[in-house]
């Protein structure tokens, strides 16, 4: 939805922000090449959550009683209008995807011990899941009697057919012997290796493969893809909006179908409002600090400042990351991988085999020297190679774009690694 | 300076008032102690500490330097300087409360998260196997809503039963509860069930009163209670905290309700034991598996600035002549005496005796305003709020069995202000409350008539 680039509804303008000005708080030292991780956030919206909690040290009670409900239900309408969701009580605010995480399979859990699910029933995952996912589908789904079936992925991928292909080989497996899939966690961008799924097309199949529920994890999706929940079909959606979409930490939206099973979904820590809706639960779980969820409505102001509003800034933030990667790669003498339009606002970057990155502690070490040695923040991602493989990319850099950054941190980056590769530098020489 | 509500122990010096001297140059002086909390909201008598608390502005600046950090460099801060700064926090905590050892010390936003944490370990014993059907969980019926509410979420949905314990009100003294508690227990022990936990609040919010939980903690050992849960919301930095002396096997309380903390910080004392190893953070990240301590120190990308400045805070209190502790005392003697200001001008009583008064006391209301219910209550507060500027909760008491009711308001003190005193207040908040409730009753205004 292009928003009228300079003009504000009630007709007077207002000038495209100053990036500058808005992420001056950035260490200006750095070349931040992660938004990916932690996100960013604007000053006009740092101030404007100061505000919100100064409000609340002001008069805690008053806007406990007047202020604070009213102002998370202002957000969800907004959330659900953003993503084309029905009805707002589909829409709860959380701390994370995490929390998101948490909470659907907790009722998971519930299932299996009021055996609604048999021990044995299954929830399928993606292997490049996040790891705290996995943890969580540890601590909820396997404890409670589940089996985890994980779907390995081809890492470079050349195109949305090989995960699909992957996918159904997995849910066959998934179903044999009669077994129940009772739930299937989708990335809808993974994290690393960083690749933009099919989500719409696994959805599908999902359903046809008659599985009990579908959770897409979209952490990184809302200001990075298109998101239309109605659309990709699942039943929970989870993103956090302090990622791409200028939030400060923390806020993401679950998204839950309406159904029976939305009235079973609670919030595990328990306040006093338990049993009034998984989105009332989830707006008051004690005394906290929800400023963050509170400035939906001036993120909105910000990002319409912008040309195109937020659908302009993920086109540029998409081909900019792509460009960017094209140049590293090319300057490296490495590929990407992954093609350009499974690339979000993020991008794989192969790096030189020479930095010999063998291991995923090698990564990390990798990834400490690039920050304290030449000031470029960006994660390393380890990939075994496949058997046969001859001096095979087994280290990418999952490189981000987001509107603050500029090409200078792309050549810091790019001369950083040449230099490293010109003194004959390699992860085993790294200290921990 | 021993602090005269020690857990339970009442027998306290009278210490003369502090004498109008201007306090040595050192100690935080009178309009320094405005200007840090200059950003409270004019006009209003702010007499409710203890629901939401209350952050200095110092402590606030602290604050927005450890956020500006994680939106400088968050990977750097992540990596680096982020767990480093919660085990100093964790540290410092352990010190205060007489811990044994830092790994008995987990940080959480709040006490709801602590109960959320014991009582999920409790519903995976149920469904484990561990526990049986229709073993006990035993509770105070003035415990937290929310902590009632997490055992019907994680208790008595897997299979677990509830003993609630009634505790009097109006009370006298620690004796009262010591035997109403024996009675409770042995009660609900009838036909052999086992209890599982005990769940003890050590300052019940509504209404407000100190309990004897060391004594409270003796009993259930002696009536085989396995495990004890001290739900100290209200405590640190109101009360004497000693975690060994009390003798539990968890223990929380809010920093940011009576220790300067930013919303929201709690701590979660769990002694050490197999037990403690098995507890988890519902919210689990890549840390599930390495200890509940740390495990709440990353549950996901979130602000953890107010779990940081508890250093800062520690040198804020020590500005104070007798830091913390003299800073607990002068709110207790201001309170009651406050509290006994009040129930002298509308003819009423304090709810329990001043050893039993913590920093907030409660205060009978004029019967004649005809509080009769929670609802009227709300709106009452809602009224003081709204027209009189004056911020503090109200609680209702229901009838004791046999009392006579109905229209027989003579003398019946049905509702109670529970009224805070902390640093910031001033004589002219508590005058302010009763010069409302005065015009009140002159006007023959009852609940009934509003809104």
């Amino acid at each position: 939805m292009a928003s009228d680039d300079h003009h504000i509804p009630n007709g007077s303008t207002t000038t495209p922000p100053d990036i500058q000005f808005e992420f001056a708080h950035h260490d200006p030292a750095i070349a931040r090449i992660n938004n990916g991780s932690f996100g960013s956030c604007p000053s006009s919206v740092i101030s404007a959550q100061q505000d919100w909690q100064l409000k609340w040290l002001q008069q805690p009670d008053d806007f406990y009683f007047n202020t604070l409900k009213p102002s998370i239900l202002k957000a969800r309408l907004i959330i659900r209008d953003l993503i084309n969701a029905d009805h707002v009580e589909e829409i709860s605010i959380v701390d994370n995807a995490t929390t998101a995480a948490a909470i659907v399979l907790q009722h998971v859990t519930w299932s299996f011990l009021s055996s609604q699910f048999q021990p044995g029933d299954a929830a399928i995952i993606l292997h490049y899941a996040y790891g705290a996912v996995k943890k969580s589908l540890q601590a909820y789904v396997a404890r409670a009697g589940g089996q985890i079936i994980e779907v390995k992925l081809p890492f470079p991928v050349n195109s949305d057919e090989e995960i699909i292909q992957e996918f159904r080989k997995a849910l066959e497996l998934g179903r044999m012997n009669g077994r129940k899939i009772r739930l299937a966690l989708i990335d809808h961008i993974t994290s690393m290796p960083s690749v933009v799924i099919p989500v719409k097309e696994l959805v599908k199949m999902c359903r046809e493969e008659d599985v009990d529920q579908i959770f897409v994890d979209g952490a990184h999706s809302i200001g990075c893809v298109d998101i239309d929940v109605k659309d990709i079909g699942a039943d929970y959606y989870t993103s956090n909006l302090h990622k791409w979409f200028f939030c400060p930490p923390a806020v993401a939206f679950l998204y839950c179908k309406k159904s029976d099973i939305l009235n079973q979904l609670h919030h595990p820590v328990v306040s006093h409002e338990y049993g009034n809706g998984l989105a009332i639960e989830s707006s008051w779980i004690g005394t906290r600090d929800y400023s963050a969820q509170l400035v939906v409505p001036e993120v909105m102001d910000f990002v319409n400042r912008f040309d195109g509003g937020i659908d302009g800034i993920k086109k540029r933030n998409h081909e900019k990351v792509v460009e960017m990667a094209i140049m590293l790669a090319k300057a490296w003498g490495t590929h990407l991988g992954v093609p350009p339009h499974m690339c979000s606002s993020m991008a794989m970057v192969g790096l030189p085999a020479c930095l010999g990155i063998f291991s995923h502690s090698d990564g990390l070490k990798l990834r400490a020297y690039l920050r304290d040695c030449f000031k470029v923040e960006v994660p390393i991602y380890h990939r075994e190679p496949e058997k046969g493989e001859d001096s095979p990319i087994t280290g990418y850099a999952r490189i981000s774009h987001q509107v603050y950054n500029t090409v200078e941190d792309y050549y810091k980056f790019r001369d950083a690694v040449n230099k490293l590769v010109n003194d004959g530098v390699t992860c085993a020489f790294l200290s921990d | 300076m021993e602090d005269p509500q020690a857990n339970g122990d009442h027998n306290h010096n009278h210490i003369p008032k502090k004498l109008k001297l201007s306090s040595p140059s050192s100690f935080i002086s009178d309009s320094e102690i405005r200007q840090e909390f200059a950003h409270h909201q004019l006009g209003i008598a702010r007499i409710n500490n203890g629901s939401f608390g209350s952050c200095p502005a110092s402590i606030i600046a602290a604050q927005k330097r450890w956020q500006l950090r994680f939106l400088q460099q968050p990977d750097d801060f992540f990596f680096n300087h982020l767990q480093n700064g919660i085990l100093r926090s964790r540290t410092l905590i352990t010190s205060l409360i007489n811990a044994d050892h830092v790994d008995e010390v987990s940080i959480v936003d709040n006490a709801t998260t602590a109960a959320a944490i014991v009582l999920q370990h409790v519903g995976w014993a149920f469904a484990e196997g561990r526990f049986q059907k229709g073993d006990a969980v035993v509770m105070l019926h003035c415990a937290f809503q929310a902590v009632k509410k997490s055992i019907e979420a994680y208790v008595t949905r897997a299979g677990g039963s509830v003993i609630v314990v009634q505790l009097p009100f109006p009370i006298h003294s620690d004796q009262e509860i010591i035997a109403e508690f024996r009675k409770g227990l042995a009660m609900g022990k009838a036909h052999g069930r086992k209890v599982r936990l005990a769940i003890i609040d050590h300052i019940t919010s509504m209404p407000c009163v100190v309990i004897p939980v060391r004594e409270l903690v003796q009993i259930c050992r002696e009536e085989g209670v396995e495990q004890v849960f001290v739900d100290a919301a209200h405590a640190i930095g109101s009360v004497h905290v000693d975690v060994k002396e009390i003798g539990a096997d968890f223990y929380v309380s809010n920093l940011h309700k009576w220790f300067f903390c930013p919303p929201s910080v709690a701590f979660l004392y769990c002694r050490k034991s197999p037990i403690a190893l098995d507890l988890h953070h519902p919210v689990v990240s890549h840390e599930y598996g390495n200890g509940l301590a740390i495990e709440s120190a990353w549950i996901g990308t979130r602000d953890y600035s107010s779990q940081l400045v508890v250093p800062d805070v520690l040198d804020f209190v020590n500005r104070f002549e007798g830091g913390i502790a003299g800073i607990r005392k002068r709110n207790h003697d201001a309170v009651v005496r406050m509290g006994e200001l009040l129930a002298r001008a509308w003819g009423t009583h304090l709810g329990s005796p001043p050893e039993m008064c913590p920093s907030m006391a409660m205060v009978g209301l004029p019967s004649s305003l005809r509080i009769s219910s929670d609802d009227d209550a709300l709106k009452l507060r809602t009224h003081l709020r709204d027209h009189f500027e004056v911020e503090v909760p109200i609680y209702y008491q229901a009838l004791k069995d046999g009392e006579i009711g109905g229209d027989n308001w003579d003398g019946r003190v049905a509702g109670y202000a529970r009224i805070s005193h902390q640093v910031y207040n001033t004589v002219d908040d508590y005058l302010k409350l009763r010069d409302a409730i005065n015009q009140l009753v002159k006007d023959g205004v009852t609940c009934s008539d509003l809104p």
